[in-house]
């Protein structure tokens, strides 16, 4: 069984004494940018609850009524706060991108859901009965009082069911049952959810009366979110994909199921394409039209040509080797910090699985490093799945970085990103590339293996900044 | 995220919080909780009764007098939040009595703050002011002509007292 | 004006009072003669009609009807344009004020006399001033529109009530241009009880074709009571014309 098979196209230099790497002025700004992204938030939430507090609302919770009442006001407040926060992210605003990339903001938004819910859910229930206990009413009898006399109310409870409705399909265990798109459109109703209670808020209640500032707040704030949903998330993407026209030049067949697509347009660079970075296809053709993909670009962005490479996984990517020569494609992107900007040290040390080859492959065509700076570790189960190799042995000779190729299984049950006889021999990230604490390491491949990597990575001391890995599976 | 993001984080909402809370001692100030307001607003307002169905099962904290001395004169209550909007009533006390309540503060269906104390609303013909025909000088109506009924009625008037 | 004048004049009895109240009446009398020669729309030669028709421009019309106008206007901003003097054909129409104004000039002229009390009721219109016996008030009755011998209230006409103006939009066709687009007046009957006479008569008027935004503006904004009549005899008032609870 082959274990390693290495190929050292450079010289050895002497190994050089670890030291602290340089931070990147480019580093610094961008976690700036992160860090004010995320104080932002935290005090939109912070503001809402003020809000309240200077409605007069922190002397309210001298009865039982009037504290589940108040109770019940703050978490519809703070509710909807998130719930704008989570539209934001999946927005895809560049500022957001930029500052964290577009999967790590999808699974923030992933992680609000529930929390955001209980916060909704919590409203309700609790204004249920802090206004029955005012009224010394029951439960039933207040919510149909509620539905009759309060204005905007069966919107606000429309609206409620709809949320329920999209985090109960959000939950893993749901979602798998469904086909990606199914689960899509469903999850869109969310934004049906939050438009439909925005009368309530504004009508019942007077917390955000008429002429108040709070109110102009309030409309200024969705005002804000739905403007930036509208403009990144539809607008844009809508008019790039109509201005440059893009359609497919070429398919090239790299292994079996595994295909290279050449896509043609107008003022590609325009696009402002890193290498690394992935765009969401969608090939109009009969079978494929309405499906919609996240493809990483396997070379570099350069003249009029974009280039991806993809596997035949799932029923519509088995249709793309056949895809016609002039299909349109429209495209929403490009996307993701998986790039040059998000480096911190001279060095680099590239890391990829099967298909994950593609954004590395075209990072070795662009990133910034010097001969002998650079390693690559090219990973499959067998000698035959590993794609893009003769380009990958190519780069690497004509850059001066040096080429791994290990081949073989991992070991069941345990968590190694190596074959079962590499991790058996103790081999690690480190073993193989001694000065790794010093690079930039980027890894692309499956989920539970990425992990791996990363976490030998960490194990080997690399700062987690210098860490770099996508998620495709939001 | 990072410790100096979440410090600033924490410091500034602290901040916001702490300003929210500020200007909410304020209003309540303003508002007035057992602030004895001028005896003339009083009855101006206090002339008539409060149309209790205009609050529906909100619960407004009507200032209750202070056990101790009992006080004189015209109290306003703070502002309640209720579902319809924020309610706010006065009492006028004298003699150690409740001897008047008066809706001060309440939200129409657009949440508009009003002062209902002088809103038209539904009356039986028993609950309007009357008084016998008899003791009338004069009759007012919309405009009539020459022909008009009113013209006989209050002539008719006119006739019996001149 | 198309309409009749009531006086009511009370004073010492005796012939001192006798040329008093003669004087009133002729007083009163000359007054509304003067507003109806200028304004009356119901007379040929009046400056209205002469305007209405097109013979003078408003530019070259008398000072008085010039003012007359101006007042209308600031009350169709005060009343956001549910009350203005323009027809919808475009004539101008002073009939909405002018009863008014000459109600009010007429107890001004009422009141400098010394007398004990005043009433004048202008087609409906009621402006008092004094009392008509010693500790009594004059005492106003607001017909029922559905019920023409019964009288709907029995108003003390006090202070800020002194005035009361009373429209409709039931008799004499619908002579009030209503604001809801297409739609008949909510209200049968208004009346308006304030502190002068063209405020009340403005307001009367501007609620019958303002509809019920009007009528709770009109509360909101100015210190005036209403007894409203709905198209099916419903009745709205506000606090100051309710019976004590007793």
């Amino acid at each position: 069984m082959l274990a390693l098979m290495s190929i050292d196209t450079t010289r050895r230099r002497p190994a050089r004494a670890p030291s602290a790497p340089p931070v990147h002025p480019a580093y610094q700004r961008r976690m700036r940018l992160a860090d004010t992204l995320q104080v932002l938030s935290v005090v939109s939430v912070a503001l809402v609850i003020a809000i309240f507090l200077a409605d007069g609302g922190a002397v309210r919770f001298t009865t039982p009524a009037d504290a589940l009442t108040s109770l019940g006001i703050l978490s519809g407040l703070v509710g909807s706060d998130l719930l704008l926060v989570m539209l934001l992210l999946a927005a895809r605003l560049p500022l957001i991108d930029r500052a964290f990339g577009h999967d790590r903001a999808m699974a923030v938004h992933q992680s609000l859901g529930k929390p955001a819910l209980y916060l909704l859910l919590g409203h309700g229930a609790l204004l249920i009965g802090g206004y029955a206990l005012a009224d010394n009413s029951t439960l039933p009898a207040e919510v149909w009082t509620m539905l009759t006399q309060l204005p905007d109310m069966p919107l606000a409870f429309v609206g409620l069911a709809l949320l329920v409705t999209v985090v109960v399909s959000s939950i893993v265990v749901v979602r798998r049952r469904f086909r990606y798109e199914a689960w899509h459109a469903v999850h869109l109703l969310a934004y049906a959810a939050v438009l439909v209670s925005i009368p309530h808020q504004l009508s019942v209640g007077g917390l955000l009366r008429d002429g108040s500032i709070q109110r102009y707040y309030w409309l200024a704030l969705y005002a804000g979110v739905a403007g930036s949903i509208l403009l990144f998330r539809f607008i844009i993407p809508t008019v790039r994909s109509i201005r440059h026209r893009l359609v497919v030049a070429g398919v090239d067949r790299v292994a079996p199921g595994v295909v290279s697509l050449r896509l043609t347009g107008r003022g590609l660079r325009k696009l402002n394409a890193s290498a690394g970075q992935f765009f969401i296809w969608r090939f109009w053709t009969p079978g494929l039209w309405w499906q919609a993909h996240p493809f990483s670009l396997s070379a570099a962005p350069g003249g009029d040509t974009l280039r991806i490479t993809v596997r035949g996984l799932g029923d519509a990517s088995a249709a793309l080797p056949t895809l016609p020569t002039g299909t349109r494609v429209s495209f929403e992107g490009p996307y993701g910090l998986f790039t040059e900007r998000a480096r911190t040290s001279p060095r680099i040390v590239l890391v990829a699985a099967g298909i994950g080859v593609a954004p590395i492959r075209s990072l070795l065509e662009s990133a910034s490093f010097e001969p002998g700076g650079a390693t690559v570790i090219l990973r499959a189960p067998s000698p035959g799945e590993l794609y893009l190799a003769d380009e990958m042995a190519a780069l690497c000779a004509r850059r001066g970085a040096t080429l791994r190729v290990i081949a073989g299984h991992r070991p069941a049950g345990v968590d190694s990103w190596l074959p079962v006889d590499a991790a058996a021999a103790g081999i690690t990230l480190a073993s193989l590339v001694p000065d790794v604490g010093e690079a930039d390491v980027y890894v692309c491949g499956p989920r539970r293996w990425t992990d791996a990597v990363v976490a030998d990575a960490r194990a080997a001391h690399v700062p987690t900044r210098q860490i770099h890995y996508e998620r495709f599976d939001w | 995220m990072r410790k100096r993001a979440s410090a600033f984080a924490a410091l500034a909402s602290v901040a916001v919080l702490a300003a929210g809370w500020e200007l909410g001692v304020q209003a309540g100030v303003q508002a007035g909780v057992l602030s004895p307001a001028g005896t003339a607003a009083g009855t101006a307002a206090g002339t008539s009764d409060s149309s209790g169905a205009a609050s529906p099962g909100g619960a407004p904290a009507a200032a209750a007098p202070a056990a101790a001395a009992a006080p004189s004169g015209t109290f306003t209550g703070s502002a309640v939040q209720t579902r319809f909007g924020p309610v706010q009533v006065s009492v006028t006390i004298a003699g150690g009595a409740i001897t008047d309540v008066t809706a001060l503060r309440l939200t129409d269906r657009d949440g508009k703050s009003v002062a209902i104390s002088n809103r038209a609303a539904p009356v039986l013909r028993e609950e309007v002011l009357s008084a016998q025909s008899a003791s009338v000088q004069n009759i007012g109506g919309a405009t009539y002509t020459t022909e008009g009924y009113l013209q006989s009625l209050q002539s008719a008037l006119d006739a019996a007292n001149f | 004006m198309g309409t009749v004048v009531s006086l009511r004049l009370a004073g010492p009895a005796g012939d001192a009072g006798e040329s008093v109240r003669r004087a009133a009446h002729a007083a009163a009398r000359d007054t509304f003669r003067r507003w109806d020669e200028r304004f009356s729309l119901y007379r040929a030669d009046s400056e209205l009609s002469r305007i209405a028709r097109g013979d003078i421009r408003l530019t070259d019309a008398s000072r008085e009807l010039r003012d007359c106008y101006a007042l209308a206007l600031d009350w169709r901003d005060r009343t956001n344009g549910v009350f203005t003097p323009h027809r919808a054909d475009g004539v101008l129409d002073l009939s909405g004020i002018v009863k008014a104004l000459a109600i009010h000039e007429a107890g001004g002229v009422l009141a400098g006399l010394g007398l004990a009390g005043w009433s004048i009721n202008g087609g409906g219109d009621i402006l008092v001033g004094g009392r008509p016996t010693p500790g009594s008030d004059w005492m106003s009755g607001i017909v029922d529109p559905l019920h023409r011998g019964a009288v709907l209230a029995g108003v003390p006409q006090t202070g800020r009530m002194r005035a009361v103006a009373t429209s409709g939009s039931a008799e004499r066709g619908e002579h009030i241009w209503t604001a809801l687009p297409g739609a008949p007046s909510p209200y049968r009957q208004v009346s308006v009880f304030a502190g002068d006479i063209v405020t009340a008569d403005v307001i009367a008027t501007a609620i019958v074709a303002g509809g019920e935004k009007t009528l709770d503006e009109s509360t909101d904004r100015w210190s005036i009571e209403v007894l409203a009549v709905l198209r099916d005899g419903r009745l709205l008032a506000t606090p100051g014309l309710r019976r004590p609870a007793s």
